[in-house]
């Protein structure tokens, strides 16, 4: 008879890292031990674009301690770009100090080494730079919208007539949505501890993608990849700055090859603006035509976005238009402006999080226009084929995170008429808002390691996987527990590390999809290998410790590949879900608080609905932060950033959050790929934002189409036209 | 015991400072300018506190200081003559986890679990401050408030706003204090919808 020992996938076990996390004994990148370690600083520009005239580096080199002051004139040369405004991908290389240009405000100029962090701190601030400025520098988006072009063919979906859509349309909307720069701040700063060994380089780092980093870095140094170690055992948080290489990073290895010396470099919370990422501003043009009956019959979605004047980068905000609703006539396009600001790049969720705000709020919009209940407007508009791929969904059960969330919110209680529900000075109001994320699988390789003592069967599984929070190391070991049925403690997960088989990284909702069924798939190459040598048939069932006996073994390894199939090419998938809000307004000083979210997701198989809670209330929360704080200002004249730190980039605090449900659909999609697995990290932000803004004017009956949503900029704003107030 | 003064020929403006760490008696020589923070991390290899920011702003340093909380990266080490610090480290008796520690398991009180530390130090000392009747900024009345407060949730959320969670564990974080402050033991509110629920559901 079968025993069941695994604590296999589906259940909400505890993380399995947890303890070392609550006794502080996780090792995040600059915590490892490394003897003899010098610490860098960067230097950074205080114009946005010219020349550098000019560098007195010695009243710094006089300090103690100071090892070496680095700057274009002295750096290691490095591979530069070598056409104009390449695109930045997660592996590209991050040439630095190669030459006088400054191209943004902050562009790093400089690195000092010294002995200790406070004589680095300290030397960095008395490198003196004199500056030749270029006058021409562009910082607004919003006024240089006649330099924008079109970065690739994909840029531009069209499909039936929109011109004939728009004729069929009873009402029409189009209205022009503006989102902010946004920094994903991860609570752990970006920092290195790197070493240059006789060629070969050790990196202890903050990446989310451990192979993109070794190809990154022996990229930009010209060296051979196999020379280049990445070490990311624990990541504090990514939300898409350590996706790719920062330029800190480089700077460290050049700087251990010029001291002979390991390198620590902490980037600064303040560098966290300027250095390692950022969500660019979008303005966006929604226009939406339906008939009465709530068929949409058109929609247009244009963004237009910057870019940096050094590389490109296009936050796909009509991702979500294009496939999520059934409209035969649509056009999706996206524009980019260089702009002398630092280089953009993902932020959670990018693309949906910020177009989803648009689509989601002229939807709203429509569906009042209409004179119909937003939910049904948006089951009424329900589609099985994704119609910009002309692909069926392999599944899409949206019309049920609709119905089921607005069935457990109390959906029915809401009044459609705006400032109808009131209680004392509050005005309260309900929002929802449907969302949908592409659920991708990579190719993904494994080694599990098996190990016979005692009866006992130790599995250890090794993967260049990184955790960054997401659960990765948990779910690991459930899908490993599983495959072999043998209990967790039996398990060991071991990841983050160049050396182990490579794996797409944490990022773009991929890594659960990926990183599971490239585990599964070394551990049933195992016990097949196992069965074949002693020619057991391969359904019979015999206990993992059981074949290695019997092939008189005590330790076995395989590897294995993971990949999507035809089916997977057939489909189009994503994961689905539904947003509802509940906001109180003050309704004298517009000062306003989310009182409580229901929300709904429909991801596949959820691996551990505790760990997937957590991604959840995590996308809630920076979905809310996009609403009620987040905003990154640029300083019109010298386009420095204004918000360099918390004091005034405001995330969301633990008073700022409401009460949240989370429902979770019963799934798996066998198509996604063969544990049935769908992402939720990103589907968990993903139109958060615009539930809470459709619930503000639900509340107060106006309408918020720039965010965030400050309480002056709603005392201010006007009620809509047909809002009683 | 004092553990032996290394010298550090190439420190600027050394400074000697003694002080009780995790009921150690340590001493160090340091530069002026460094931070208790950067003393625990750079010089003690105590990691388990945090930098987050450096500048007070997130809560991710905070150790327990003479029993009271204490963001590590505005304290220079050189105030900290015959100080007691608690960190993250020291919260474990031999083996066994402080019931805080346990409940931000239990409760999925963290994701990357960076700000994790400074989290757990926060609401230990919280505890104790709930038991001294501290006020707060949802106080009602700050004139008249007791000893021993059982604290609200919303008392809980304003008390530790002071420690960013990028990752937004703050509902588990506060089901992880209840369960220490006031044994109550509810969990995530994450669920399943039923298969009568997606029957009724269904797409027509």
């Amino acid at each position: 008879m079968k025993t069941k020992n695994a604590t296999g996938v589906g259940n909400a076990i505890d993380r399995v890292e947890g303890h070392l996390k609550v006794t502080g004994e996780a090792t995040y990148a600059s915590e490892f031990k490394v003897e003899n370690k010098a610490y860098g600083q960067g230097i950074n520009s205080t114009i946005a674009k010219g020349e550098i005239i000019g560098i007195d580096t010695s009243e710094a080199e006089k300090l103690k301690g100071v090892l070496k002051i680095i700057t274009y004139k002295n750096a290691e040369k490095l591979k530069t770009f070598d056409k104009e405004r390449p695109v930045l991908a997660t592996d590209s290389i991050a040439p630095v100090l190669q030459s006088n240009k400054v191209h943004y405000y902050g562009e790093y100029v400089g690195f000092v080494v010294a002995e200790t962090f406070e004589q680095a701190q300290y030397a960095a601030s008395l490198v003196k730079l004199k500056y030749k400025e270029d006058a021409t520098a562009r910082f607004i988006l919003g006024q240089n919208k006649d330099k924008a072009y079109n970065p690739s063919e994909e840029s531009d979906h069209k499909r039936g007539n929109l011109k004939k859509g728009f004729s069929e349309a009873d009402a029409i909307i189009e209205q022009t949505y503006n989102t902010p720069i946004e920094h994903q701040h991860p609570m752990e700063l970006h920092a290195t501890i790197s070493s240059w060994n006789n060629g070969k380089v050790l990196v202890y780092a903050s990446q989310q993608i451990v192979e993109d980093a070794v190809i990154s870095i022996s990229g930009t140094f010209q060296i051979p990849k196999k020379d280049v170690r990445v070490v990311a055992k624990y990541v504090g948080g990514g939300f898409g700055s350590k996706l790719n290489v920062e330029r800190h990073l480089i700077m460290a290895v050049m700087a251990s090859k010029m001291v002979g010396r390991p390198v620590q470099a902490t980037v600064t919370r303040s560098q966290m603006f300027t250095n390692t990422g950022l969500r660019q501003s979008n303005i966006q043009v929604v226009k939406l035509g339906a008939k009465k009956t709530g068929e949409l019959t058109g929609l247009l979605h244009e963004t237009l976005a910057y870019t940096s004047t050094t590389q490109e980068f296009q936050e796909p905000c009509g991702s979500m238009s294009k496939m999520m609703y059934n409209v035969a006539n649509a056009a999706v396009s996206e524009r980019l402006v260089p702009l002398n600001l630092q280089q953009p790049f993902s932020m959670r969720a990018p693309g949906e999080a910020t177009g989803s705000f648009a689509l989601e709020c002229a939807m709203d919009e429509l569906a009042w226009k209409l004179k119909i209940d937003p939910v049904q407007f948006r089951i009424k508009n329900d589609t099985q084929e994704d119609l910009s791929q002309e692909k069926p969904f392999s599944s899409r059960l949206l019309v049920e995170c609709l119905t089921i969330g607005a069935d457990e919110f109390g959906w029915n209680k809401r009044q459609q008429k705006p400032r109808a529900n009131k209680k004392g000075n509050w005005l309260i109001g309900y929002g929802v808002s449907a969302a949908a994320r592409a659920a991708p699988f990579n190719e993904t390789h494994a080694k599990v390691l098996l190990n016979l003592t005692n009866d006992t069967v130790t599995a250890t599984l090794q993967m260049d996987a990184t955790d960054i929070g997401t659960g990765s190391y948990t779910i690991l070991a459930q899908t490993v527990s599983d495959c072999f049925n043998v209990p967790l403690e039996q398990v060991v997960v071991e990841l983050g590390d160049s050396d182990f088989p490579i794996t797409p990284g944490s990022g773009g909702s991929w890594g659960a999809a990926s990183y599971c069924n490239g585990a599964k798939s070394a551990c049933d190459n195992a016990i097949a290998g196992l069965k074949k040598n002693r020619n057991v048939p391969k359904d019979e069932d015999v206990s993992i410790a059981e074949l290695l006996k019997m092939n008189q073994i005590t330790s076995y390894e395989s590897q294995s590949l993971a990949k999507p199939d035809s089916e997977f090419e057939k489909h189009s998938i994503f994961s689905f879900g539904a947003n509802f809000t509940e906001v109180w307004v003050d309704k004298d000083t517009a000062m306003y608080k989310i009182k409580r979210m229901v929300n709904v997701g429909s991801a596949g198989k959820i691996l551990n609905p505790k760990t997937a809670y957590g991604q959840v209330i995590g996308g809630l929360t920076m979905g809310a932060g996009m609403v009620i704080a987040e905003q990154t200002k640029v300083e019109p004249n010298f386009g420095n950033f204004i918000t360099r730190s918390f004091a005034d980039y405001h995330v969301p605090v633990n008073l700022d959050m409401a009460n949240v449900d989370v429902i979770f659909l019963p799934e798996e999609d066998k198509i996604a790929n063969q544990m049935g697995i769908k992402g939720i990290g990103e589907l968990g932000i993903t139109s958060v934002a615009a539930s809470i803004a459709n619930a503000i004017f639900n509340a107060t009956g106006k309408r918020m189409r720039d965010l965030p949503i400050t309480p002056e900029k709603l005392l201010m704003a006007e009620v809509e036209d047909g809002v009683t107030v | 015991m004092n553990e032996k003064i290394k010298k550090n020929s190439f420190l600027t403006n050394q400074i000697q400072v003694s002080l009780k760490i995790n009921a150690k008696n340590r001493s160090l020589t340091l530069d002026s300018r460094t931070s208790l923070l950067d003393a625990l991390r750079e010089h003690l290899e105590l990691n388990g506190t945090k930098k987050g920011c450096d500048h007070g702003q997130c809560g991710a340093c905070t150790v327990i200081m003479n029993g009271k909380r204490q963001l590590s990266c505005l304290t220079l080490a050189a105030t900290c003559e015959g100080a007691n610090v608690l960190t993250i480290e020291g919260l474990a008796k031999k083996d066994k986890m402080h019931p805080m520690q346990g409940a931000f398991v239990k409760h999925d009180g963290f994701q990357c679990g960076y700000c994790t530390p400074g989290q757990i130090c926060s609401a230990v000392a919280l505890l104790q401050e709930a038991k001294d009747g501290d006020a707060s900024y949802v106080t009602a009345d700050v004139r008249n408030i007791s000893k021993e407060l059982k604290l609200s949730e919303e008392e809980i959320r304003e008390r530790l706003s002071g420690n960013i969670c990028r990752c937004g564990a703050y509902n588990n974080i506060v089901q992880a204090f209840k369960e220490v402050h006031s044994a109550d033991d509810e969990m995530p509110t994450w669920k399943f919808a039923t298969k009568m629920q997606m029957k009724s559901a269904k797409r027509k």
